[in-house]
């Protein structure tokens, strides 16, 4: 009985002891794998205002993610994720009808990234700018 | 005693091949109704070697280096002599594997053969063929054509409508935010290394429990066509009377494996391209989605069902769905009957299914 009860306690601790290096070495795999956290901080882009002529767009990547910056025909620069919210496709800058269209399913986005029609559930995010001294700062 | 005798007989005392040769081979019957369609496997089996010779082909010259990638799979096509056509068959072979599969999966269908006592050769054979489709999707986006990288954006991006923590699997899966060169590493390990291993030891078995319970009795050409398994004890489906495997099926394996190269040259040599819009031409721009972006052939049911649904989460649901209705088919089907014209539920649904499944790919490719 005695040998049973330190077999059986033996057994639990060994199972323990497995179950420890497995989530250990389950840690370490998923660690290895996770994506790397310097790609995510968010760093201030700047441009020359001049780099943005009325009614043109600018495609670049800002926090990971490909964003648009746009003048509208009125001068209004503004800074939109250009990732489609409907399956993550670029959007694509009409310049004529001054909206963003999917070329994906269709989804179309007006200049300040509301949903016009199509598949896409959200608006395209906004992002901060700043201008001064001929500079556009986005983030 | 000639060489070859001696050293068979060397072999032979050690390992007794004669025996094994006898159980598994001359000795191994097989139902005297037996049809072609027992051959997809087979044929399923040369598909995936030749997958994994050409793979290890193309992996002399290429690169999976974001900025190498297009450049390495040209030089493959353009300058290695037969490149062109080690890399048109890994290509073709992957789309002739879905395919075969479709088929085999239809053919069990029919037959009833995913019956008991085969749910597990029936579950390891729907992980196959998800596996495939895996092994497909990873490769599709080495070759780092806008193609290959759009078509993974919508593919990857579809598992963000997992409630809670989709937009995480998403980053896990990419390696980032967006497809890039993180996202070319992790499909690379996946379709060179992972998958294949995966694949190998689910067809292991696979066959293991093909060996296990005995291949079934097709339902055609006989008065009763019940499932006559009694759910008692392991019991190993004999045919007394029937087949040998070799030399006869073989033989029909051979002729099967033979027909399908044929198919598959004809496709390789004379129409290659069918499977390569124009985008898969243009090296990947992060910053410009090409018009009218495609999934492969084999993913446009799943393209359209996505297009179809309002809510993306929708679209996802009833997939994973369908999925597990047909993965749990042998549970939920317990019917005795195996011909399908005396299984007019069945027959229903399977047509029904087909149908649409054909539907959705082919307005999936018009839309």
């Amino acid at each position: 009985m005695e040998t049973g009860s330190r077999r059986k306690f033996l057994g639990i601790c060994l199972g323990g002891v497995l179950a420890g290096a497995g989530g250990g070495l389950l840690y370490t795999i998923f660690g290895y794998l996770a994506p790397r956290r310097d790609s995510n901080i968010r760093r201030a882009v700047s441009f020359p205002a001049t780099d943005v002529p009325a009614g043109a767009a600018k495609f670049f990547e800002y926090n990971g993610k490909t964003a648009v910056l746009i003048r509208q025909k009125n001068g209004t620069v503004v800074a939109l994720s250009a990732v489609c919210t409907h399956l993550g496709c670029i959007v694509q800058w009409q310049k004529d009808k001054e909206e963003f269209l999917c070329p994906c399913h269709g989804g179309r986005f007006s200049s300040t990234g509301l949903v016009l029609g199509g598949p896409p559930p959200k608006p395209l995010e906004s992002i901060p700018i700043a201008t001064a001294n001929g500079t556009i700062t986005v983030g | 005693m000639n060489l070859v005798k001696r050293i068979y007989n060397w072999v032979d005392i050690r390992v007794g091949t004669g025996e094994l040769v006898e159980k598994e081979l001359t000795g191994y019957l097989l139902p005297v109704n037996i049809n072609v369609w027992f051959s997809m496997g087979s044929i399923l089996l040369f598909i995936f070697a030749m997958q994994v010779v050409t793979g290890m082909l193309l992996l002399v010259y290429y690169v999976p280096d974001a900025d190498k990638a297009f450049k390495s799979v040209s030089f493959i096509m353009n300058d290695v002599p037969f490149g062109w056509l080690v890399r048109m068959c890994h290509a073709v072979g992957s789309n002739m594997m879905v395919l075969m599969l479709l088929f085999h999966m239809l053919s069990v269908l029919f037959m009833g053969s995913y019956k008991s006592p085969r749910e597990m050769n029936w579950l390891s054979g729907f992980i196959l063929f998800n596996l495939a489709m895996g092994i497909s999707l990873t490769g599709y986006l080495l070759p780092w054509s806008q193609l290959s990288f759009w078509a993974t954006t919508v593919a990857t991006n579809s598992v963000g409508s997992v409630p809670v923590v989709g937009p995480y699997l998403v980053e896990f899966l990419r390696g980032g935010k967006l497809v890039g060169p993180p996202t070319l590493g992790r499909f690379f390990a996946l379709h060179v290394a992972v998958i294949p291993a995966l694949i190998a030891a689910l067809i292991g078995a696979h066959l293991f429990f093909l060996q296990r319970t005995g291949v079934s009795t097709p339902p055609f050409g006989l008065m009763d066509t019940t499932n006559r398994w009694q759910n008692d004890r392991y019991r190993y489906e004999s045919h007394p009377g029937g087949i040998p495997f070799f030399p006869h099926y073989a033989l029909q394996d051979l002729t099967s494996i033979a027909v399908y190269c044929a198919l598959f040259l004809g496709v390789a040599f004379f129409d290659p391209y069918i499977f390569f819009p124009s985008t898969a031409f243009i090296p990947a721009n992060p910053f410009q989605t090409p018009a009218h972006i495609k999934p492969e052939w084999y993913f446009l049911p799943n393209y359209q069902t996505l297009k179809l649904f309002p809510s993306e989460f929708l679209g996802i649901a009833v997939q994973v769905a369908a999925m597990t209705f047909l993965a749990l088919l042998p549970f939920i089907d317990r019917g005795k009957e195996k011909h399908p014209l005396k299984r007019p539920l069945f027959m229903v649904c399977a047509v029904g299914g087909i149908i649409i499944y054909i539907a959705l790919m082919v307005w999936g490719h018009y839309s």
